[in-house]
């Protein structure tokens, strides 16, 4: 354990490693992302927090370049990815790690070959280096006894760590996580927080996370942001989060306990401004008259809105 | 719009031509992916080898009967051989092992790419750099082109024999003179032709496949779907150009006749 505060800011540097700005994009005939913005500092674990069926995978899907906005930027290390070639998409994407919210091994090969996969395709390293990698990742994720093992044949839980250990075997600057402990015990995602800590700590890797357990975004995040209707609706420490005064947020991460979802019209959502946020909901908050419309009970509107998310559409590529 | 059915198969053929094209293009990377290409072959070829046989047994052996009835009215049972050789090896062979491969590793192939798109594995391709095409499309559309063909001369031959069998026992054709008769029944460009299409019959149901498991969308439901089009698509395709490749066969072979 460090002597440090893992979350103190003194740790994390100000050059922002993503950068998304007044990103939109319409999926079916709704507009998912909403001028999105916000940025991830090197070094930090950002968490994204919100509710089902809103938009956080299709958010980490626009980072990597798996769909494309409709309108606004996004940087990565500075680089505008938006306006980039699929040949340029690739050379982009060796900075980047993903953890699939379904862990997305390849079913015909086993543990050992899956995270093997990436080392084979884009270094020209030996068989034995490869194999000495693949048993560090694996035995980091603590599969390695289970390396001959097929996907089928492994639960829910190994086979997100045994995605983790893919998305980690190129080392990259930048890890992406859907959901990494959701549908794992408590003591196996407690497991995998501690790994996310440990590759920022000692990898010094920038990591942004999707997540829905509060728990889990506490023990990781430096900062987190709070998606909500296209943007986001809160960032800040988790601290700050855990104490908002907005009432959605509120809701969000008492399980519904707290706070109601208003029908606060949209405008009054600050859209990836920084930290402090009081000031400026202060000052969107003549516009949010509305606020007292519903009281406590109500239904939370969002789930009027966002029925089961239907089954998606696939981005056809020619 | 958005649903009009024409449009949307006009869009599925053009997808599919393109990842045809595309994963031709990738030829260069089968020595990379060979473990990949001999997995497929095994699956495509070995595995369809035993069903593949029965089935051209079968369907040389009722073919053998029918002509036979009908050549019997004519004193003329010897010719079966003839019949048999000659319509195994231009049209028989070629489209039912097709036929074959489709329902046995057309409709799976849809299904395994379908899933494997549902379950995020292809977009994880993707980030990782690296080509779906190259490292899902290409190894089967490759192994089911070189698989096609092997399989339709062992289909053939087996289609062959099961007609001879037939003829010497139920027609009483000695065997010599089946195998007189038969030898006239095909040249070697007829069997080069055979070949051809067994090839272009085996791109066309491999991309078909592939194309429909690329395309998939929406879960389980979505997988079905793709292997259901698959087999349909396939076998209205390769019935479609086997007729067009026959007229244009035909075509040829009385234009090198009016010239010699
Ligand atoms: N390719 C697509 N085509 C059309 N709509 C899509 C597509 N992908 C996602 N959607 C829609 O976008 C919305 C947001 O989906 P997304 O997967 O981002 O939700 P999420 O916030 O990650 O939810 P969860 O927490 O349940 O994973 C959903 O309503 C979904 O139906
Ligand atoms: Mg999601």
């Amino acid at each position: 354990m460090q002597t440090e505060d893992p979350h103190t800011e003194a740790l994390v540097d100000s050059t922002p490693v993503v950068e998304f700005t007044g990103v939109c994009k319409m999926l079916g005939n709704r507009k998912i992302l909403d001028n999105l913005s916000f940025g991830v500092q090197r070094g930090e674990t950002f968490v994204i927090i919100g509710y089902s069926g809103t938009g956080k995978s299709v958010t980490l899907r626009n980072l990597i370049g798996l769909m494309r906005p409709d309108e606004g930027s996004i940087r990565v290390a500075g680089e505008e990815i938006t306006t980039m070639t699929n040949k340029e998409l690739e050379v982009m994407r060796r900075k980047f790690g993903v953890l699939f919210q379904s862990g997305a091994l390849i079913a015909w090969l086993d543990l050992f070959q899956n995270v093997e996969l990436p080392l084979l395709e884009h270094s020209k390293m030996s068989r034995r280096k490869r194999a000495e990698i693949v048993q560090q990742k694996l035995e980091l994720v603590n599969l390695w006894q289970d390396k001959d093992k097929f996907p089928a044949e492994i639960s829910g839980g190994m086979k997100k760590r045994a995605g983790l250990a893919r998305a980690i075997a190129l080392d990259p600057e930048l890890v992406l996580y859907d959901e990494p402990s959701s549908g794992l015990d408590p003591v196996i995602g407690y497991e995998i927080d501690k790994l996310i800590n440990r590759l920022r700590d000692q990898l010094k890797m920038t990591q942004i996370v999707v997540t829905h357990d509060m728990e889990s975004a506490y023990t990781i995040a430096s900062r987190i942001g709070m998606f909500y209707q296209g943007g986001m609706l809160q960032i800040g420490t988790p601290d700050e989060i855990r104490t908002s005064e907005i009432e959605e947020v509120q809701h969000f991460i008492t399980g519904g306990r707290k706070g109601a979802v208003s029908r606060r019209s949209t405008t009054a959502i600050l859209k990836g401004r920084s930290p402090t946020l009081s000031a400026r909901l202060e000052a969107g908050h003549d516009e949010a008259h509305t606020a007292t419309e519903t009281g406590g009970d109500a239904a939370p509107e969002i789930m009027e809105l966002e029925p089961e998310p239907s089954p998606p559409e696939p981005e056809n590529k020619p | 719009m958005k649903d009009f059915i024409g449009l949307r198969a006009v869009r599925g053929a053009g997808y599919t031509l393109l990842l045809l094209l595309e994963a031709l293009g990738y030829i260069n990377h089968a020595w990379k992916r060979r473990r990949a290409l001999f997995t497929q072959m095994h699956v495509i070829g070995t595995q369809s080898l035993a069903i593949t046989c029965f089935f051209m047994l079968l369907v040389g052996m009722v073919f053998a009967l029918q002509t036979g009835i009908e050549f019997a009215r004519f004193g003329q049972t010897s010719l079966v051989g003839l019949v048999i050789v000659s319509a195994m090896v231009r049209e028989l062979g070629p489209w039912m092992t097709a036929f074959v491969l489709i329902a046995r590793v057309g409709s799976s192939m849809a299904a395994e790419i379908g899933t494997m798109k549902t379950s995020e594995e292809i977009d994880a391709l993707e980030v990782m750099s690296i080509n779906p095409v190259s490292f899902v499309v290409m190894p089967r559309l490759i192994g089911y082109a070189i698989m096609g063909p092997i399989l339709t001369v062992f289909g053939t031959l087996v289609g062959v024999a099961g007609g001879a069998l037939v003829a010497n026992v139920q027609l009483g054709v000695p065997l010599a003179d089946f195998l007189r008769f038969a030898e006239r029944g095909a040249e070697p460009l007829d069997v080069y032709w055979g070949l051809l299409k067994s090839l272009v019959f085996s791109l066309c149901a491999g991309a078909v496949a592939c194309s429909n498991g690329m395309r998939t969308s929406g879960g389980a439901v979505g997988v079905g779907r793709a292997s259901r089009n698959t087999v349909v698509v396939a076998l209205t395709l390769t019935v479609f150009l086997n007729y067009l490749l026959t007229s244009f066969y035909r075509m040829v072979k009385r234009l090198v006749a009016g010239i010699l």
